[in-house]
């Protein structure tokens, strides 16, 4: 396989965008990533793209695609992996290039979740990820999902509800210098602690925001990125895990096989491990779900979540800063394009022009997604170094 | 003839207070009967070959409430359910005319709550025999097919031409011991002494009366009464199983509901899972013996494909996690508990709802069992399926 860069990346705004359909969110999140590459790009030069989107909104969505950014001339795939598409469709495009198939290619993700109403949001996604005979019915909602996680992890590691504010507490403040974010604003322990329960253990402030948005990148293939760029962001490693779906199937509910499979794939790929990350976007849909990931990542050891935030370890100033975008629960999260969003953070991180840019300018960092019903998650490697 | 009580078991929801219990959200005639058939069963020396229910709160009049019932109480699937509109007397009749084999259930759910079962045979049970029944009109309450109820609401005519003329025409040469189907002022002055209160007034409490006499060691003529019609039996007490679901009652907690939503429903996979969901049974594979829930083709241990057979799963559960879902969801009753529970020593977990418990009480390592409940209603399909009862919630 051939060496692969991101030489170009963009996103829309993660907001309510209930004035933008998947038709203007898309085609702006491209146009940002194309007008983004150093040295210019024209459309025409783009070989081959794949498409992230959980649900599709006004129809076709690899068509969608095609039709609405001026590319129905190449072939366009669409992608969907739960909460982990924005990651694996940047994964399959890479295979793409890195097989010598294409040597440009578009990876874009989007989602819009704001689409309908609040209230079917529910069961719309409840018919989506749960078994129709078994789960379907009892209410299994998301945050419920992911709550039964997080019971069984704070009963087993020691850490408290304390412990997932201050997550809360990190991701809010990242947010505010980003223009992209959704939630600007600094909240407090207080407010946190205080905030309506949505699913005990998670009160208003510890879950992600429902978002609309699209991102998008151009990679191609090591040959061709002088002709794009001075300062690419290579690929380093990429990796896909699975886990069993049912929750009643999950034997230690209080880690995520799949995350622990994806990581191992792309650290073995990149040929780095969890102690050589610099920045990291991490999967924090509910506070208790970053710090989970922190362990399944390696980044600290089983049950060290608590321990490693109480030391302020992965705030901006820390050893590892994680979610420096504000991360899902401040930035936003349109499933499909949360992953790829992820990436375009950390290929602003690694060349320095990051909106809340990590001071020590990093060299390697990581992007990771878990989703479905905890049962997919996708890693992802980026560096500055030529692999 | 004279039929023989093998067992009696009593059900009452945990709901309402030391007057009159409520129904639960997710209890309707079929799960209460179950509630109750199942505990007569389990008791009974011999098998039960053959089911009636008698109620007047049928969930549905076109579905399948039989073969939930058949399947709840985990009978063959041979065996003949029959669903009988009727009151306390009716129950009576049933209890007292049925064949050896026969499980006798009868349920009230509207109003005050609860149900009673008895499975006749057996040789040393207590015995009924009829005496006489009077079969009369007095429609003062009138509830018609789609359920909209009519009240001629005249207490003092119920009380003087149905009750009172009711026993006249029964012209019984002894009082009763108990008159079930009115409350217990009502039955005053028709039975020697003080009658205590039964916990309903519908079709169950005729059953409840006969329990109430069992455990009184009470023989005697046992009345049941609905509106103008009444039906009496003598009872002669003997060794009668019995058991009681009788927990500490609490009221039933404050809870919202949002907006309706359309609750969808596949009803292939409704149909697939039906047996195992019902009968709470998980495929046991034929190779290496390692249970699924639900059942699946390719077994998760093995690998063995298309092998595997329903195998009953233990009833006793523990917590391993529990979450307290308080955001407002259409269709749903907000706050409720969900679950996951290891059943007994088996290695399975069931995903199931909390019930009989105060929303947000549930905590890892509590003690429980799981019980059969309508889980949803899903596009007027009652969906019916596991939910746990914490040990505390069920004393």
């Amino acid at each position: 396989m051939r060496r692969v860069a991101i030489v170009g990346a963009g996103m829309t705004p993660f907001a309510e965008h209930f004035d933008l359909g998947i038709k203007d969110l898309l085609p702006m999140a491209v146009t940002e990533a194309i007008d983004a590459v150093d040295k210019g790009l024209d459309r025409t030069e783009i070989n081959a793209a794949w498409f992230g989107e959980l649900v599709s909104t006004d129809g076709f969505a690899a068509g969608i695609l095609a039709d609405q950014c001026g590319l129905v001339d190449i072939p366009v795939s669409h992608l969907e992996n739960a909460c982990a598409t924005g990651n694996d469709t940047l994964r399959n495009a890479f295979f793409a290039v890195a097989s010598g198939y294409v040597d440009v290619a578009l990876v874009a993700g989007a989602d819009k979740v704001r689409e309908t109403s609040s209230q079917t949001t529910f069961w719309d996604w409840m018919a989506m990820t749960r078994d129709m005979a078994w789960d379907y019915p009892l209410g299994l909602v998301a945050p419920a999902n992911f709550a039964l996680h997080a019971q069984r992890y704070l009963h087993e590691s020691g850490a408290t509800r304390e412990h997932m504010a201050m997550v809360a507490v990190k991701n809010h403040a990242n947010a505010v210098p980003n223009p992209k974010a959704q939630m600007r604003f600094e909240v407090t322990m207080e407010q946190v602690l205080s905030a309506p329960m949505v699913v005990a253990p998670f009160g208003l402030y510890d879950c992600t925001p429902q978002s609309d948005g699209a991102a998008a990148l151009i990679i191609c293939g090591e040959e061709v990125v002088d002709r794009y760029t001075d300062k690419p962001v290579w690929i380093r490693g990429v990796g896909l895990g699975l886990d069993r779906v049912m929750h009643q199937h999950k034997a230690d509910m209080t880690t995520f096989p799949a995350t622990v499979k994806a990581a191992k794939a792309a650290y073995q790929m990149a040929g780095v491990d969890a102690a050589d990350i610099q920045v990291a976007e991490v999967h924090d849909c509910f506070s208790t779900i970053e710090m989970i990931s922190y362990e399944d990542l390696g980044f600290v050891p089983r049950f060290g979540a608590a321990k490693a935030l109480e030391a302020g370890e992965t705030t901006m100033t820390g050893r590892l800063p994680v979610n420096p975008s504000g991360g899902l629960k401040a930035k936003g999260h349109p499933p499909g394009a949360t992953g790829v969003a992820q990436c375009f953070e950390i290929f602003s991180q690694l060349r320095g022009t990051a909106a809340n840019q990590v001071a020590s300018l990093p060299s390697l960092g990581l992007a990771h997604n878990v989703g479905g019903p905890t049962a997919v998650a996708a890693v992802t490697i980026l560096g500055t170094a030529k692999p | 003839m004279t039929a023989r009580l093998q067992s009696l078991a009593t059900y009452v929801p945990r709901w309402g207070d030391d007057r009159q219990r409520v129904a639960g959200p997710d209890e309707d005639a079929i799960t209460m009967a179950v509630a109750a058939g199942r505990a007569a069963i389990a008791t009974a020396a011999g098998p039960v070959d053959r089911v009636v229910l008698v109620t007047r709160d049928l969930p549905t009049l076109e579905g399948s409430a039989e073969a939930v019932l058949i399947a709840g109480l985990d009978l063959g699937t041979d065996v003949l359910a029959t669903i009988v509109v009727g009151g306390a007397p009716t129950a009576l009749d049933l209890a007292a005319s049925s064949e050896p084999g026969t499980l006798v259930v009868a349920v009230d759910v509207t109003g005050a709550a609860g149900a009673a079962a008895v499975v006749l045979g057996g040789v040393d049970g207590a015995t009924l025999e009829p005496l006489s029944r009077a079969e009369r009109s007095l429609p003062v309450l009138v509830r018609d097919s789609q359920g909209a109820v009519f009240d001629y609401a005249d207490p003092r005519l119920l009380r003087v031409r149905g009750l009172g003329a009711a026993m006249t025409a029964l012209a019984l040469s002894t009082k009763p011991i108990v008159v079930a189907g009115v409350s217990a002022k009502d039955a005053a002055g028709y039975v020697e002494g003080k009658p205590s209160p039964l916990p309903t007034t519908g079709a169950s409490s005729a059953l409840f009366a006969l329990a109430a006499a069992i455990d009184a060691e009470t023989p005697g003529t046992v009345v049941a009464t609905e509106q103008g019609t009444a039906s009496a039996v003598s009872l002669t007490t003997g060794h009668t199983a019995r058991s009681t679901h009788c927990p500490v009652p609490r009221s039933l907690p404050r809870r919202r509901s949002v907006a309706d939503a359309e609750v969808k429903i596949s009803l292939p996979a409704y149909e697939r899972a039906f047996d195992g969901k019902v009968r709470l049974a998980a495929g046991k594979c034929s190779e290496c013996g390692n249970l699924d829930l639900p059942q699946r083709y390719r077994c998760s241990q093995c690998g063995a494909e298309a092998s595997s057979a329903l195998a009953p799963l233990p009833r006793d559960a523990t917590v391993y996690t529990a979450v307290s879902v308080h955001v407002p969801v259409p269709g749903l009753l907000t706050p409720y508990d969900l679950a996951i529970v290891d059943l007994g020593d088996s290695g399975v977990r069931l995903l199931a709802p909390v019930t009989d418990a105060d929303p947000g009480s549930t905590a890892i390592g509590d003690c429980g069992n799981v019980v059969l409940r309508r889980i949803a209603v899903r596009a007027g399909v009652p969906d019916y399926g596991y939910a746990f009862v914490p040990e505390e919630a069920a004393r």
